[in-house]
């Protein structure tokens, strides 16, 4: 039997967590490198769907792992599930994103099969046959390389925003889908999930926004916000802020960006105003393309912009918006 | 609007018997209950009929993690973990024994050995550790012998049934910034205990309490505290020598502050360095963290550090006035360790074998209580014990130190020449002193551009790699609190800070905060034009503002259990 990769992609009620794509790119990347077959799983009640928008990527073959069970989402049940699934498939490597819900179950679901994860991954190297997977230690002071001391199957989780999603290659025809019905007893799951806690819900997940324009204290008003709204508007981006701003109630806690907020790494951040303190900096340091517009020089927040604006925004962002859509409307 | 956490009031909260509560993890709190188990095991052994349970007996530590909060430089007198644990040396995490040691009066560019260290400074036989570390150790030991250690629950406030203290309520959970209950809520117990021993370090919360309900310092000096900042930096190998102790004096600060920098080389290459600032200046501009990156720039500093990597910052308090400052120890249902009763000696600058030591006679003292059945006895048992012990006849010693400085350096020095000479005494048999923060001077009579002092004054800006603006340098206190709950730095009169502080004092909170908690923002509604701004979160935990206000409206209460700065080999 030929050796596989099998990417474990993730969805929530009905919808493809975008962070999938990434794992997809990373498996397809492996795929190439080591000449094993590349496989994708989808597990859920009615992933129908799901199964087959991941069937147009360029895949060998895509499961839809299917149980009533599986809905809502528990660990043991996935554990289960994936369980079963992987040791009749026997995929060599099992790649997933390091999601919160794969941190839920997949330590239970490596465990239960003798194995371990190396999780939270940036990236991976191919020394002669083996392959090595590179992943941080110490908040990012120390890059340690691990690799398979184990049999298969190989356990691997990939952080948020180490692979690109956009460069998952398409499939030329959509790959074959398989529903694969388990059972899982009900003995199994331990727990129930109750109704999910209104603060869990979020208004809006920045981590899933590909354009961001944020605003700190050089916004000045709460009324000038209406400035930045307007350019995240003609962007197509989403608007965020630094500590103070959501301090102050400017803006809800959930766009704020930083140790203590969210996360992100867009394709592009604009930073309007921001000084560029260090507890912002941890918060958005992966985006790809760092613009700041700041009027003071020795802002702390141009040490990683890749473009400095320095100037005042208030006689930036004005123009800047009419100029975005004008090349919108060109376009 | 600024509301602050408060107890909920009309609420139903679990409640909880208990033979002894230790509210405080830290040396003295783990020394008391490690003692107490051991005290315990002895007697069990030696009565089969007539067993004592160790079940009733908690630990309240308001960290996620035991040693979390602690901060110190540290020296360790191995005295009292001797008594302790006979041969701890053998498997406590000792950085490195003391192998030289050196003080500096220091100047802008230049140093001054003194040739010969002065005797309290004299560290031969001590060791360098890391508190942290070293209460993270000694707590499992604690949780090896048997007793329950609460991590992630502050004691919130003190249970009184008539002028016993009765127990401990611990914090309420899931509370909003409004205080309102959010779906995780979780009513804080009611621990009704027969003894309550108040461990909290220095500035106690409910010592605070204690204190103000029964007027216990109406006839002690105040107690003074100073300001510890420190840094703990990573060097390019063969550069620290562990175990090395280098103590100055001197600039940055000028005849009118008391304080100086501490240097302990540690172990893997690891130097922890600090400035302590007596909470006790005149500019109430000065900024203790400014003062520490203003040291660091000194020619013989900046090359020390060169090459090197700031890995971690944190600031606390700590009790410097001694003898007379000392409240009563003991009352009817309470007693009180360590840094919150002020035993440090500071002329030696230690206390951590002194907070061992008073756990251990606290422990014994309430020992003797669970042995009678009868909890009246140990508290005058422990007063007594402390008098009686070589902790007295230590801090005897220096029990007019600290005051001696309060009128100048050189005074200082004079004073402490001739205590050195009369067993303490000095001039007189009692000093007296006066609070830290009543020296603060309005900034009608200070220079406006702050004069001699002026390089100590507001914040630092930081060039990045020496020296580091107060954010920079507290986002490696890895100071982590639960956002959405109510401020839990009590002022308790917010017109003060917009009508009043803001033009006699500048609003100083800005600067002797260690952590940017406090800021005056922009506010065109107020007398003058700012209002206070509170940053809850980036708390350290230090309770310089509870300290240090000019106007005494500051309560310092824990926030939510577990918060906090994580401390790590700190």
């Amino acid at each position: 039997m030929s050796e596989s990769i099998l990417v474990v992609a993730e969805q929530h009620e009905g919808k493809l967590n975008r962070v999938s794509l990434e794992t997809l790119t990373a498996g397809q990347a492996l795929a190439a490198e080591t000449g094993w077959t590349l496989q994708a799983a989808v597990a859920g009640n009615a992933v129908g769907p799901l199964a087959n928008e991941v069937a147009a990527k360029k895949v060998s073959k895509v499961y839809a792992i299917v149980s009533p069970k599986l809905d809502p989402y528990t660990p043991d049940a996935f554990a289960a599930a994936l369980k079963q699934f992987i040791e009749s498939g026997k995929p060599k490597l099992v790649l997933m994103p390091h999601t919160y819900q794969v941190r839920d179950f997949v330590p239970k679901l490596a465990t239960a099969m003798g194995r371990t994860v190396i999780s939270d991954c940036i990236g991976y190297k191919k020394n002669g046959e083996r392959l090595v997977f590179t992943r941080q230690m110490f908040q990012g002071k120390l890059a340690a390389d691990v690799s398979f001391g184990s049999e298969p199957p190989w356990f691997v989780t990939f952080q948020n925003g180490a692979f690109r999603g956009d460069k998952v290659e398409a499939g030329a025809s959509p790959a074959p889908v398989e529903t694969i019905n388990v059972e899982i007893a009900d003995s199994v799951i331990r727990n129930k999930p109750q109704e999910v806690f209104k603060e869990a819900k979020q208004a809006v997940d920045l981590t899933q926004a590909e354009i961001i324009v944020s605003i700190g204290r050089g916004i000045k008003e709460q009324k000038n916000i209406e400035l930045a709204k307007q350019l995240a508007e003609a962007l197509g981006g989403e608007i965020a802020a630094s500590r103070p701003i959501c301090d102050s109630g400017w803006l809800p806690m959930d766009r704020q960006i930083g140790s203590s907020g969210q996360t992100v790494a867009p394709k592009l951040y604009l930073a309007l105003g921001i000084s560029g303190a260090i507890q912002h900096i941890v918060g958005m340091k992966g985006s790809r393309t760092i613009i700041a517009v700041n009027k003071d020089a020795e802002a702390p927040i141009f040490e990683i912009a890749d473009y400095a604006v320095v100037g005042n925004l208030f006689d930036i962002v004005p123009p800047l918006i009419e100029e975005v859509k004008k090349a919108k409307a060109g376009a | 609007m600024l509301i602050f956490r408060k107890p909920l009031e009309g609420i139903e909260r679990p409640q909880m018997p208990a033979d002894v509560v230790i509210v405080g993890g830290g040396p003295a709190g783990m020394a008391c209950a490690l003692r107490l188990s051991q005290l315990i095991d002895q007697h069990n052994s030696q009565n089969p009929d007539n067993q004592l349970t160790k079940e009733n007996i908690y630990v309240l530590e308001k960290a996620r993690e035991i040693g979390q909060h602690c901060l110190s430089g540290a020296l360790l007198d191995p005295r009292s973990m001797r008594e302790l644990l006979p041969g701890f040396e053998q498997e406590a995490p000792l950085d490195a024994p003391v192998s030289k040691e050196a003080v500096y009066f220091v100047t802008r560019t230049g140093k001054f050995k003194l040739p010969i260290t002065p005797p309290p400074l004299r560290d031969h036989g001590n060791y360098v550790i890391s508190l942290n570390r070293f209460v993270k150790w000694l707590g499992s030991k604690v949780e090896e012998a048997g007793i329950t250690v609460f991590t992630g629950f502050a004691g919130s406030e003190l249970l009184f049934d008539g002028n016993r203290v009765a127990g401990v309520r611990t914090d309420d959970k899931g509370v909003d910034k409004q205080n309102q209950p959010k779906s995780n809520f979780e009513p804080g117990y009611d621990l009704h205990a027969k003894i309550v021993i108040l461990a909290e370090g220095p500035r106690g919360s409910l010592t605070k309490q204690l204190i103000q309900k029964f007027d216990l310092m109406n006839d002690r000096n105040p107690q003074i505290y100073g300001q510890g900042i420190k840094e703990l930096w990573e060097l390019p190998p063969g550069r620290v020598i562990p175990g090395q102790v280098i103590y100055t004096m001197g600039w940055p600060l000028t005849t009118k502050e008391y304080g100086g920098a501490w240097i302990y080389g540690g172990k893997d290459n690891v130097v922890s360095l600090g400035f302590v600032t007596a909470l006790e200046y005149p500019d109430p501009r000065l900024d203790p963290q400014h003062v520490l990156q203003d040291f660091k720039q000194h020619p013989f500093i900046a090359r020390l550090l060169d090459g090197g990597k700031m890995i971690r910052y944190g600031a606390k308090s700590f009790p410097y006035s001694g003898w007379w400052s000392i409240p009563p120890l003991a009352g009817d249902g309470w007693m009180i360790v360590g840094d919150s009763a002020g035993f440090l000696n500071s002329a030696r600058l230690k206390g951590i074998h002194l907070a061992i030591k008073s756990g251990m006679l606290a422990a014994e003292a309430a020992f003797e209580s669970l042995k009678q059945g009868d909890f009246s006895v140990s508290t005058g048992q422990y007063q007594k014990k402390v008098e009686s012990s070589w902790i007295k006849e230590e801090l005897w010693k220096v029990r007019n130190f600290h005051q001696g400085f309060e009128r100048g350096f050189w005074t200082g020095m004079f004073h402490a020449g001739i205590q050195q000479f009369t067993g303490g005494r000095g001039l007189h048999n009692r000093y007296t002193g006066s609070a830290g923060y009543e020296h603060l001077r309005k900034l009608s009579s200070l220079p406006a551009d702050g004069g001699a002092e002026a390089h100590l004054l507001g914040p630092a800006k930081g060039d990045g790699k020496l020296t580091f603006d107060k954010l920079t340098d507290l986002y490696h206190s890895g100071t982590k609190h639960e956002e959405d709950q109510p401020a839990h730095l009590i002022i308790h009169d917010t017109n003060i800070c917009s009508a009043r502080c803001i033009k006699e004092y500048g609003s100083p909170c800005q600067n002797f905060c260690p952590a940017n908690v406090y800021e005056m923002v922009d506010d065109v509604e107020q007398p003058n034009g700012k209002r206070i701004s509170l940053n809850p979160s980036n708390c350290v935990h230090c309770k310089t503002c509870d300290i240090q206000d000019p106007y005494q409206i500051i309560t310092w209460v824990p926030p939510e259990g577990g918060g906090g700065p994580n401390y790590d080999g700190m």
